[in-house]
Parts: structure tokens; sequence; C-alpha cells
């Protein structure tokens, strides 16, 4: 597989596109929860219900958006290993993940006190640190591209 | 014709910053590719509201009202960004065919949003209303998905064909 991926015309950018598609839908609906808490979007609505709307997709999307990944990794398994953005990408997506956890774990323990409002201090920051991983993320995923 | 236009414009002043500088196209694109994802977020969220996969949450003239801010103004960072993009590499935007199909897409696409936005505008019950406003709603939705993941696709393969 990782050798027909590597000598195909078309197989590379066909998995790329899927790998795109999940992850434009990814980093849509992770941004929805996170301005969720930052208070800039659907702030009427109770953040457990924007919550439950959205990650569902987030899990799909991600699953497909990895398992593309992986195809496009192992077609040139040392030239990713050894390319510096895919570190970063890779470091940022296991802070994100990280991040997620803590959140569920610490996050949303009071949250029936701040589910309709404002959220407190730690989950706004959990927020907005899920913006700039993300954002880092989508950026040094593009960055493999211009370095490989 | 449009070959000399591309040849001009890769000659330009702005166009020869733009390539020089290696940080200029990557950067241009993590913010195109962010401006993406808000658009088809917005867009799948309403798309699945008419097609029936999803029934619960907000009525969907509010959902589309909300959205509506969210989708016009990715819309617009995507056409700043393309352009931005097309300054620096014309030929390979102007002169390819995967360019060219993804610009008809979006356009359909944009249109297919305002005919959403402004029928609910004027009455906030129209896609439900009857049977076949539902069925249409239901078309409407499943091309609007259709589309939206051409879209992504055509723009990808601007890099290969």
């Amino acid at each position: 597989m990782p050798t027909q991926i590597r000598e195909s015309d078309w197989m590379f950018p066909t998995i790329e596109t899927v790998h795109v598609f999940a992850l434009v839908l990814v980093v849509g609906t992770i941004m929805t929860v996170d301005l969720r808490l930052l208070g800039v979007a659907n702030k009427e609505r109770p953040f457990s219900q924007v919550a439950s709307e959205m990650l569902p997709w987030t899990w799909a999307a991600f699953a497909l958006a990895a398992l593309a990944g992986m195809l496009m990794f192992s077609s040139k398994a040392l030239t990713y290993y050894s390319n510096i953005p895919f570190r970063l990408k890779m470091a940022c997506l296991l802070l994100a993940g990280i991040n997620m956890v803590m959140f569920h774990w610490l996050g949303t323990r009071h949250l029936e006190a701040w589910d309709h409002g404002r959220p407190p201090r730690a989950a706004k920051l959990a927020g907005g640190a899920s913006l700039l991983l993300w954002t880092t993320i989508v950026a040094a995923g593009r960055w493999i591209g211009f370095t490989t | 014709m449009i070959k000399e236009f591309c040849d001009w414009l890769s000659s330009t002043r702005v166009s020869v910053a733009f390539q020089s500088a290696n940080w200029f196209v990557p950067t241009v694109q993590t913010v195109h590719i962010i401006s993406i994802a808000i658009l088809l977020t917005s867009v799948y969220v309403v798309s699945f509201r008419l097609i029936g996969v999803t029934r619960r949450g907000q009525p969907l003239a509010t959902l589309v009202a909300k959205s509506a801010p969210w989708v016009w103004i990715a819309l617009c960072v995507l056409l700043g960004t393309g352009i931005l993009l097309t300054i620096t590499e014309p030929a390979r935007e102007l002169l390819n065919w995967a360019f060219r199909v993804k610009m008809l897409m979006v356009i359909a696409l944009a249109g297919i949003l305002l005919v959403v936005q402004i029928r609910l505008r004027r009455h906030p019950a129209y896609w439900t209303e009857s049977r076949t406003r539902r069925l249409a709603a239901r078309a409407i939705g499943i091309a609007a998905v259709i589309i939206g993941a051409g879209i992504v696709t055509a723009g990808r393969w601007i890099a290969y064909v």
C-alpha cells in the first residue's frame, strides 16, 4: 500500500483531498465549541447543547483525517519523520488532546453553574488554547507540503 | 489572451515580491484553509438541517440567520486570500481547469446560500411549509453538501493538474 501510494499519480492527491475535507470539518466544529467558550458565538445557547451537537461530527471527521494522514505518512515515513513542521504538528495534536482531556475532567465540573452563561476563566483559557493549537496544526500541516 | 495576462501579472512588482517571500504562500493558504473550515462547517450545519439529518436544536430560520455573517465573512476572506494566491502564481490558477471548475462551484454555492437565506428572511417557515418545499429544501441541502465537498476537492487538485 505505501509503495502504491508513492508511485501512483492519483492516490496521494486523492488521500490528501480526503484529509483536507475531513480536517476542515474537524477545525470548523472545534472552533464552534471554542468560540462558545470564549463568548464570541452561540452565547445565548447552553454550552452543553453546542458541544453535544458539534463534537460527534468532530470525532467522525477526526477519525477520517487521521486515517488519511496515516496513509500519507506511510508513503514517505522517513521523510515526514525527520520533517520539523511534521513534528510540530504532531506535538500540537498531542497538546490539543491533553487540553481537551483536562477540560473535560476539570473544566466541566461545575458546568451547571455556567452552562447557560459565561464560562469561568479556566474554560475560556482551554477554548483559547484549543483555537491557537488548531491554527498551528493547520499552518504546520501546510508547511509540511512546502518542506518535503 | 489569458496566457499573456498571466505572464504580465507574474512579472509585476507585487507578484515578484510575493513569489520571493517563502513564507507568503503557506501563510495565505493557512488563512484560506481556516476560512474554508468556517464556511464548510456553517454550510453543512444548515444543509444537514435542510436534508433532515439533524432535527433538534434551534429553528432553521434562527440557525441560518446566525450563520449568515460567518458564511459571508468567510467567503470574503476566501476571495481575498484566493486573489493573493492568484497574483503570486497566476498561471497555476487561471490556466488550470480544476481552478475554473472550483470557481463555478463557488458561484453555485453562493447562489444556493443566498436563495435559502432570502426566502427565510421573508418567511421563517418557507422551507417547511409544504411537501414540495420540504423536498426542495432536501434537494438544495444535498446539492450544497456535494458542491461543498467538490470545492475542497477541486481546490486541492489545482496543485496536481
